[in-house]
């Protein structure tokens, strides 16, 4: 460690803070070290969508961490508190309520909220969104059996509530203008099947978007692009996108573009303040790269954050990965499917558990698989160590795919 | 101390794989995933992990951990510790031995 730092605060207890801190702690940081967030403690947003909206867990089963955790570590929690401002010149965070902390180094780890585009009438109580916990559990308390709901995007959260709403008997409408939700990060082919996934538990899927919706005798009615009768629903909820929650970073003057701009040591354009997770941008060589909105994008940039505090090596990287969970199959993608310039097919498309891989040349940059966690795992690899492979064995399911890896 | 019991040949469990043994054999409250690492090292925890439903015995295993095939929460092949997030508990580990190309399993005693 060139300069020690006493001191750090991170803000935000989504699984990018919950990282930091615990990698920092392994790392051995013997600091003060705190953990600030709004919520009523730091809990797992996957479940959201799936099983805590399904009934099946409840807000203390989704902890990140159980209460215990913090203590052993000697993290100091502060929960339900708002941090209203970042001052680096003062080495200050500044709480709701007028109180601060002393701060060496800041590490923003704040999430993002869910989008709601300005559509006439979605200020209706029945349009929901989900991000936190008081959304999903508001949401929860409308998908009463029989209920008829509108989800409006096709992409993961859309499908995974869609699919949740089926699960609870609900009547389900999915529009999306895209007719292949996803198949930028999925490809079009596995995207198309993913999405007649719907059709076959019984969501009605219409190629659309909302124009507006308003309240009407029965329910809310919803206008459609492209449908001259406007159609009646129960509740409505919006899965198209998230905002990334940059403003204490603008407000602190650091640079910030669609995102808090980064280095690849998550350090931002003031040293003593770093970011995190979802709102956190890369820049790479000069160009700025996409924000990844993705799980375990956010429990890695913790323990970058925690190695740049430290001044040790940054952990390795590797090529992203996400999982989804739709109609009681496990999806997971991995590397960039939209880079490749052919896809093989492990398994039959259709029949899990199958995968496809994108291929460049004779390196995989990219897979997909339902129900096969081996053959992303394996892909994952084959991206990371740039192993060169032979489409025939790969697409061959007679053949291990660790033995590939070997060669 | 007992001499275990003989759960499986080691030619049953390929190099990076698990295999699992239900609990009707081990005797335990779970099944008992036996996880062989490229090494050729045999280990054994608690099949299901302790994040949610998923089988260790179908994780991924390499250097010394094996990888849960639902959310990819690390485990150590040797002590259960787990490495990150999901998972926040340890999976149990049991001792494991080979002897003439068997596998023992001593249920519930540490490695
Ligand atoms: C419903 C849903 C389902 C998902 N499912 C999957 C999935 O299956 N697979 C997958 O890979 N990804 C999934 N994701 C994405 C994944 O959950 C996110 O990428 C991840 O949560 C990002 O973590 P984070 O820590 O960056 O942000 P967040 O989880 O958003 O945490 C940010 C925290 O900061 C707090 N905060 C913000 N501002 C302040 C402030 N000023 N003061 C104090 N606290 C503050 C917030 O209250 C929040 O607790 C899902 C997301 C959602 C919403
Ligand atoms: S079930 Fe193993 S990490 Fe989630």
């Amino acid at each position: 460690m060139s300069v020690r730092v006493g001191r750090v605060v991170v803000v935000g207890g989504g699984v990018a803070g919950v990282s930091t801190v615990a990698a920092l702690r392994s790392g051995g940081f013997d600091g003060e070290l705190t953990l600030v967030d709004a919520g009523e403690f730091p809990y797992d947003r996957p479940p959201l969508s799936k099983e805590f909206l399904a009934g099946k867990k409840d807000l203390q089963q989704i902890a990140l961490q159980p209460p215990q955790w913090y203590d052993d570590r000697a993290v100091r929690l502060v929960n339900r508190a708002v941090v209203t401002a970042v001052r680096p010149d003062l080495a200050a965070v500044e709480l709701a309520g007028g109180g601060t902390l002393p701060a060496d180094r800041v590490v923003l780890a704040t999430g993002g909220h869910a989008a709601r585009p300005p559509i006439p009438g979605g200020d209706d109580p029945r349009v929901h969104v989900l991000r936190t916990a008081e959304d999903a559990a508001e949401l929860r308390a409308a998908l009463v059996p029989g209920a008829r709901v509108l989800v409006v995007g096709g992409g993961l959260i859309g499908a995974e509530v869609a699919s949740t709403a089926v699960d609870l008997g609900c009547e389900v409408l999915l529009a999306d203008p895209a007719p292949r939700p996803l198949a930028g990060a999925v490809g079009d082919e596995i995207a198309a099947w993913l999405h007649g996934l719907h059709a076959r538990r019984g969501v009605t899927t219409v190629h659309a978007a909302v124009e507006s919706f308003a309240s009407a005798a029965g329910g809310l009615e919803v206008r459609l692009t492209g449908e001259d009768e406007a159609r009646v629903v129960d509740v409505a909820v919006l899965g198209v996108g998230m905002v990334p929650e940059t403003s204490l970073a603008a407000a602190a003057g650091l640079d910030v573009d669609r995102g808090i701009v980064v280095d690849e040591h998550q350090v931002t354009s003031n040293p003593a303040v770093l970011a995190v997770g979802d709102p956190a941008r890369t820049r790479r060589d000069g160009a700025l790269l996409p924000r990844t909105e993705h799980w375990e994008a956010a429990r890695l940039d913790g323990e970058r954050a925690a190695a740049a505090i430290l001044g040790r090596t940054a952990p390795a990287t590797s090529a992203p990965w996400f999982w989804t969970d739709r109609h009681g199959l496990h999806i997971e993608a991995v590397g960039d499917m939209a880079s490749a310039d052919r896809v093989v097919v492990r398994g039959l498309l259709g029949e899990p558990p199958f995968s496809a891989f994108g291929l460049r040349g004779d390196h995989v940059v990219g897979a997909v698989a339902v129900e096969d966690s081996t053959a992303v795992r394996a892909a994952r690899r084959m991206i990371d160590r740039a192993i060169p492979v032979d489409p025939v064995p790969l697409a061959d399911t007679a053949v291990e795919l660790k033995k590939l890896l070997r060669r | 101390m007992s001499s275990g019991i003989r759960v499986a040949s080691l030619d049953d469990i390929p190099e990076g794989e698990g295999i699992a043994i239900d609990k009707s054999v081990t005797g335990t409250a779970d099944d008992i995933a036996l996880l062989r690492d490229e090494d050729g090292s045999v280990w054994a925890l608690d099949d299901t992990c302790t994040h949610e439903d998923a089988s260790l015995a179908d994780g991924w295993v390499e250097g010394g951990y094996v990888e849960c095939p639902l959310h990819s929460s690390k485990f150590c092949l040797k002590s259960g510790e787990v490495q990150n997030l999901p998972a926040t508990k340890n999976a149990c580990p049991h001792r494991v031995e080979v002897r003439d190309g068997e596998v023992y399993l001593f249920p519930n005693e540490a490695p």
